[in-house]
Formats: C-alpha cells, structure tokens, sequence
C-alpha cells in the first residue's frame, strides 16, 4: 500500500497534462460560454431552438460520434483542419490543443446549461433600477448581472472541468493516445487495461482521478459559498 | 375482479409470456463458438466464418482486437472457446497462466511486416540498415501498434532497432492499440508512415506499401492458434480443425498470408 501512491514518470505525465487540458479547456469554453448562455437566455431570434439544440448536442451523442465528427472537420485532412493547416501551420492531431479542443467541445453543453441557469433566475427589476439611475447596459451587465450570476459560473467552470477531466472517447478518437501529448488521465488508465499486468497502474491513477475530482468539488463549493456570502453581505 | 384489475393482471401476464418467448431463442442446444482473434485476421478470418457456415449450418462469433487485449481478456474469465494470436509471446503467457491447451496449439500462418504510406504520398524510401526514417517523417508521427504490447508495435520496435533507425523516431511515434487503428491513421493522413502487416496494407486501398522489413530484421511473424483450457464447446474443436484444413487456406493466402503446413509443431 505504501508504493501505491508512488506515480511512475509517464504516470505523472498523464496527471499534469490532464490538468492541463481541462483548465484550458475550461477557460477558452469560459468566455464563449458566458457569451451564448445570455442570448439563449435573453434573446429571441429565428432557429434558436436549433442553436440551443447544437449546443447541447455533445451531451447526448456518444462521445466517440463526437470525436469523430471532430475529426472530420479539424482533422489533417478535415474541412476546417486543412485550411488551417495550410494556411496557418496549426494542427491539432495528435497535439494536446486538440484533446483541449475535444475536451472543450464536451464540457460547453454543461457550462452552458449552468449558466443560463443562473442568468434566467436573475431578477430583472434589478438590472432596469440600475437602468433608470443611468446605468449603460455594459455597466449594468459587469457591477450588477455578474456578479449575481458568479455562483453559477462557477459551477458552469467546475461541471465542464470535471467534463474534461474525464472525457476519454471524442479524446482516443480524435487525437489517440500519445504519452505526454494526449494521453490524459482516462486515456493512460485505458492503456493500462489493454496490457496484462497493469492492474497496479491503473488502481493508482484511478485512485488520482477520483482525488483531483473531489478536490474540484470542494473547491467549487468553497468559492460558491465564499461568492454568495460576498454578494449577501455587501 | 374489478375491470382495472383484470387489465393489470392481464398486462402482466403477457408481460411474463414476453419476457419468456424473449429469452426462450437466447438458450440454444449448443452456444456459437467464440473466437478471439487478432486484428488483422479480419478479412480472412470473416471469409473463412462466412464459409464454415455455409458449409456446416452452424454459427462462430469471432471478436477482433490486439492480442494483448485478448490475452488479458481471457485471463479476466472472458468464455473464448479459441484464441489465435499474432505472436508467440502472448500465446506462451496464455499457457503460462493455465489458460490454453497446450495440446491443441499449433503455429497457423505467417506475416510479413511493411511500412506504409497514404496512397497519395509522392516519397519513396529503402527499407535497409542505416535508413533514415526520422527525416522521411518531416516532422509527423509514425503509426505503430503499441511498442511494448501489441504486437505488430513490437516487431516494428525490434525491426526498428536492427535497422539503426529507433534512437530516431522513438520519440516521434503515434501509438495505437492494434494494429488496424495504425493504419487507419495512416489512411486517414493523419499520419505520414506507419507499421503495419502486409495483410493489412493489402486489404486498405488507400494505402500504399513503401518499403518491406527484411525479414531478418524481427522475430519470425507467426500467428499461432489454440483451444481455451475453459472450452468444452465441441463446435470449437470442429472449428479450430478446419481453420487448420486446406478448405481455409485460400481465404488467407488471398490477404496475403502464408499458411503454415497443417499440424505443425510449435516452435
């Protein structure tokens, strides 16, 4: 029991790359996903139902549909892929920005969700009394929207950190699995199923997976509580 | 009765009936022999089932994948009636831990290995020693099967390493779990060059061969087949003899194997 926590060199790899691409993930989905969560939850346009169904669409396909459909169109030979390939010499096989590009795809949905969430439950009568003092919508929407709806961001953050750190089938299908480059924590335990005798590898890299996820969690109550009880008495 | 409950219980019934006329097909006389064979019997192996049950009127379920995963599988209790392997290696572990009959086993067909590109590649290069393969990759990975598992990734790693070329690509490689997910990535473009069977690239238009591996450069390619100790399927034993028979061999020497004489010794 006392080696069990001694990681191997390659095993550590797994575990930093794998924060790694969750947080980067999370955050270029943060700003992205600030942004649609407001207009599917304020605006009223033509074909949104169509827009909230695409952004909710990797929660309900299979993952591994998912990482093909990346594949197809950020892929070396892809539609997107290839232009930016040609003309701007970024791939994404078999690089880490394209499992934080799979990771990201996967987690949107639930940032989305959360947010939208808490934007609907804001109190509007709040927003227009800052209207009527002579606040612009951009002031109104930085000193009195976000900070109402921080909680919920936050949550929108974890849900999709947790996402990613566990996102294993648009990942392996996507990107494969090369140590050091796209071999996140999921993908590495995988491998250590395939070959006979890595039982103790994966009990060690599982027992890290489930330590980072309760620490996310902890951390995500921490902050939620910490931001409500800001907010409340200001 | 009341009316309500007589619904209730008549929905209930045929429920009951359902579920048993549902089951009732899925307890046969004699289960369907499963094969677990490696991932690039595919082809032939899928021809040779389709014939077998022309012939005899009788089923094989076959589940491809490297054999490593195979081998594990086994061990963890998965019911394979027959296991055929893509090298000796993990056959032999297989005996080790108990879980072949060694009785049945013989060595079945023999391979070589190849390295392929995507068909529209415009390079050509000399599989010799010395050759430089890091240079041909300008930058992409090679598409092996996993080096120290699978085993097309580990006669490409000893081929590798006989031909000077590893201490140079080592690090360039794009690891995959068999052997058939290297060359997809190869097909795909993904990839510029991998190691694959030459069973393999023949069954993949849209990859070409760009170089043979001599043959003394790895361990002889030997795929060698089994019975399951766990097996008392005599549909598998049935099977096993005619995957061993002439009637299978064109099958296998249309992919590009060569057959090994029926009933000879393991090496």
């Amino acid at each position: 029991m006392d080696g069990l926590l001694n990681l191997s060199p390659e095993e550590w790899t797994a575990v930093r790359l794998s924060v790694r691409v969750a947080t980067v993930a999370m955050l270029t989905s943060l700003p992205i996903g600030i942004a649609v969560a407001y207009v599917l939850a304020r605006c009223k346009f033509p074909g949104k139902t169509f827009v909230d169904g695409i952004v909710l669409l990797p929660l309900i396909l299979p993952p591994v549909v998912t990482g093909y459909l990346l594949l197809l169109t950020f892929g070396r030979r892809g539609l997107v892929g290839s232009f930016l390939a040609e003309h701007f010499g970024i791939v994404f096989s078999f690089r880490w920005t394209g499992a934080a590009l799979a990771c990201g795809v996967m987690g949107f949905p639930l940032m989305v969700r959360a947010i939208r969430l808490s934007i609907e439950a804001v109190d509007r009568r709040l927003e227009e009394a800052a209207g009527t003092l002579g606040a612009n919508p951009l002031w109104v929407f930085i000193f009195i929207t976000f900070p109402l709806i921080a909680p919920g961001i936050i949550a929108g953050m974890i849900l999709c950190f947790a996402k990613a750190m566990g996102e294993f089938g648009a990942t392996i299908t996507f990107v494969s699995n090369i140590p050091g480059e796209t071999q996140t924590l999921p993908s590495a335990i995988y491998t250590f199923t395939q070959v006979p005798g890595g039982e103790a590898g994966a009990l060690r890299l599982t027992l890290v997976s489930i330590a980072i996820s309760m620490g996310a969690l902890v951390v995500s109550e921490v902050m939620a509580r910490w931001v409500g009880r800001k907010m409340w008495t200001e | 009765m009341n009316i309500n409950r007589r619904i209730s219980f008549g929905l209930l019934t045929a429920a009951v009936l359902g579920l048993g006329a549902g089951l009732g097909p899925a307890f046969p006389q004699t289960p369907a022999p499963l094969i677990f064979a490696a991932a690039s019997l595919k082809n032939a192996l899928d021809e040779i089932v389709a014939q077998w049950q022309r012939e005899s009127g009788k089923k094989v379920v076959v589940s491809y994948a490297a054999s490593n995963t195979l081998i594990r599988q086994i061990e963890q209790g998965a019911p394979a009636d027959i296991f055929i392997s893509a090298d000796l290696d993990w056959m032999d572990y297989g005996q080790q831990k108990g879980l072949i009959n060694g009785e049945t086993r013989s060595n079945l067909l023999n391979n070589r290995i190849v390295l392929v590109a995507p068909r529209d590649a415009t390079y050509t290069l000399k599989v010799a020693p010395g050759f430089d393969l890091a240079s041909a990759l300008k930058g992409g990975r090679l598409a092996m099967g996993n080096v120290d598992a699978v085993p097309a990734g580990k006669y490409g790693k000893a081929a590798l390493e006989k031909l000077g070329a590893w201490d140079g690509v080592k690090d360039k490689i794009a690891q995959a779990d068999n052997v058939r997910a290297a060359l997809a990535l190869v097909a795909r473009g993904e990839a510029p060059l991998g190691i694959v069977y030459q069973t393999d690239a023949a069954s993949d238009p849209t990859v070409k061969i760009v170089g043979t591996f001599p043959e003394d450069s790895h361990p002889p390619v030997t795929y060698p087949v089994a019975l399951t100790k766990a097996s008392t399927n005599p549909d598998a034993r049935a099977f096993l003899n005619y995957l061993r028979s002439p009637a299978a061999r064109p099958a296998f020497e249309r992919q590009g194997f060569t057959v090994l004489g029926p009933g000879s010794p393991r090496s």
